[in-house]
């Protein structure tokens, strides 16, 4: 790495694919993705997130907007392997390669010493494959070769889509551990997933993504915080309890099958601050942890979501 | 410089250039062994016999190498369409973000692979010819015209895998691209030929004909060749038109 950190900037990207109306792809989208973190690209497929990043990287020109890697984009970079490692989807390998021949090709492109690739062919646990053609390997090989291509140019930045397909669990926790050691050296990760649940372990920023537009864009705490959290209350009173809950400004009151209340609106302590000003008795007063992925998919449901 | 170093280790590090050169000396072996001893003694025609007496065709034995020019075409074909094929083309432009330099370190490779092959398949024509005709009654074999063929060999097989490549550019899918092209080389170009005859002159084929000096296909002289020279700016002149209409076109698409 050559010691700067590098952010990525997409700057109001609209990508149309065809003529006249054509397929709307990406719409308006803007969004950063700072260095030192690791920041989770989310959406269900066919939401436009290979379309962004291939406009990251220059592969596609987008119909408007702007898509910048330190502030310049990808295809004015001087040196861009060493700025921006890539793994994408749909990039490929030619079956009558063998791994090392592949890297050579792509070391040979940027210069990069020979030496480099059997360092990678071993970072990624392929040093035993490497003088095998590619066609027989597996689709969690090809995920470790499509990284250790990223890996190459020992990169700034880190752009990985859909790393963890074909990984086995084992994989699937190396590269977690990975891409959190390459982000606390400075570097800028961005991973795309289209289930929440396989990056919420190592990403610390998510931006979410549904049709192409931005629905959610923030810490990866910061999306629980922002819904509406459901307070769970127990109280011999409950009847009245809920009278005066409900007299509160934008707070719903349910009852559940057990008695309990289910409180939104309205946090824990504001509720037990309610209770004891009204000398009510609770037998318990919890906030419902969320769960991530339900919150994911209601953002990204086709009705549902933030506006 | 790193463009062109990659496009080299690109054709090396797959056994496809081997094979295809093996196919295409095989081929020219063919060619020259149908011109020997096949062309001579066929009763089709009248003087088939005195064939081997006539300077001209004798010369175009040697110059029978022209028809390995098809496998540079394929390999000009499989090189750039495999990089779509294979979706290779991602890491190729994530590398090299600036197209257009991409495209030249492609074409001067690939003219570079035709120059050799053509190298190769003169010599195996040259050679196969001297040995065959050894103990036949035949016209002499002139140093300075197989110099001419051999210079455009160099020339016209260089053409044809800048040719092959920017076929491959303008139609990405690889069997259709190699279909069109066998079509044309073998159906399209020798129908044309056959009924309107000053097509001739001016296909690739009739261009590469008058720049390697094969003035005889199917023991008759052909008619209406261009001089070498003008054949040669013609092959230069088809793949200036064509390289610039597919670098044109994929330098502005979109990659996905």
């Amino acid at each position: 790495m050559t010691g700067n950190s590098v952010a990525l900037e997409v700057r109001s990207l609209t990508k149309v694919f065809g003529r006249g109306e054509g397929v709307r792809a990406v719409s308006d989208l803007s969004f950063r993705v700072e260095p030192g973190r690791v920041t989770g690209f989310l959406g269900p497929n066919g939401s436009g997130k290979t379309t962004t990043l291939r406009c990251l990287l220059g592969l596609v020109s987008p119909t408007s907007g702007d898509t910048l890697v330190g502030g310049h984009p990808y295809r004015e970079l001087h040196d861009p392997l060493h700025t921006v490692g890539a793994a994408l989807e749909a990039s490929g390998f030619h079956p009558g390669r063998t791994a090392r021949g592949h890297l050579s090709v792509v070391a040979a492109s940027a210069g990069i010493a020979r030496a480099r690739v059997t360092e990678v062919l071993e970072l990624v646990g392929l040093a035993e494959a490497g003088n095998r053609k590619v066609g027989g390997y597996s689709l969690g090989m090809r995920q470790r070769l499509s990284l250790a291509t990223a890996l190459l140019g020992d990169p700034s930045v880190l752009i990985l889509d859909e790393p963890a397909n074909g990984l086995d669990p084992e994989g699937i926790a190396w590269l977690r551990n990975f891409l959190r050691s390459l982000a606390a050296e400075g570097r800028t990760v961005l991973v795309s997933s289209h289930v929440l649940s396989e990056v919420q372990l190592t990403v610390d920023d998510v931006v979410i993504i549904r049709k192409g537009e931005l629905v959610s864009y923030g810490s990866l705490s910061s999306l629980s915080s922002g819904m509406n959290a459901t307070v769970i209350v127990r109280s011999p009173d409950s009847i009245r309890l809920a009278e005066s809950i409900g007299q509160q400004a934008s707070v719903t009151v349910t009852t559940d099958t057990t008695g309990a209340l289910l409180v939104t609106g309205m946090s824990a302590a504001e509720i037990g601050a309610l209770a004891f000003a009204q000398n009510v008795m609770l037998h318990e007063l919890h906030a419902q942890e969320h769960d991530l992925e339900a919150v994911f998919l209601e953002l990204t449901s086709s009705e549902g979501g933030a506006a | 410089m790193n463009a062109l170093r990659a496009e080299f280790r690109k054709v090396l590090t797959t056994k496809l250039a081997l094979w295809l050169l093996a196919f295409s000396v095989a081929f020219t072996a063919l060619n020259v062994l149908l011109m020997v001893y096949l062309v001579p003694t066929s009763a089709r025609m009248v003087n088939s016999g005195q064939l081997l007496q006539i300077p001209a065709y004798v010369n175009s034995i040697v110059a029978s190498c022209a028809n390995a020019s098809v496998f540079v075409l394929i390999i000009g074909i499989i090189g750039m369409t495999g990089e779509y094929r294979h979706m290779t083309i991602t890491a190729t432009f994530l590398a090299s973000p600036r197209r257009a330099p991409v495209m030249v370190a492609k074409a001067v490779t690939y003219a570079v692979i035709g120059a050799i092959f053509g190298i190769i398949n003169f010599a195996v024509s040259l050679g196969l010819a001297t040995i065959t005709l050894a103990g036949k009654e035949h016209a002499a074999i002139v140093p300075s015209e197989s110099l001419q063929t051999l210079g455009g060999v160099i020339l016209g097989f260089a053409i044809y895998a800048i040719l092959g490549v920017a076929v491959g550019s303008l139609i990405r899918n690889q069997v259709a691209a190699l279909i069109i092209a066998l079509v044309f080389v073998f159906l399209i170009q020798p129908l044309l030929s056959a009924f309107v005859d000053w097509t001739t002159a001016w296909l690739p084929g009739g261009a590469l004909d008058a720049v390697m000096n094969m003035t005889y296909r199917q023991g008759e002289a052909t008619s209406g060749l261009l001089t070498a020279w003008a054949g040669g700016l013609l092959l230069i002149g088809y793949a200036v038109v064509l390289g610039v209409i597919a670098s044109i076109t994929t330098l502005k698409r979109d990659i996905t």
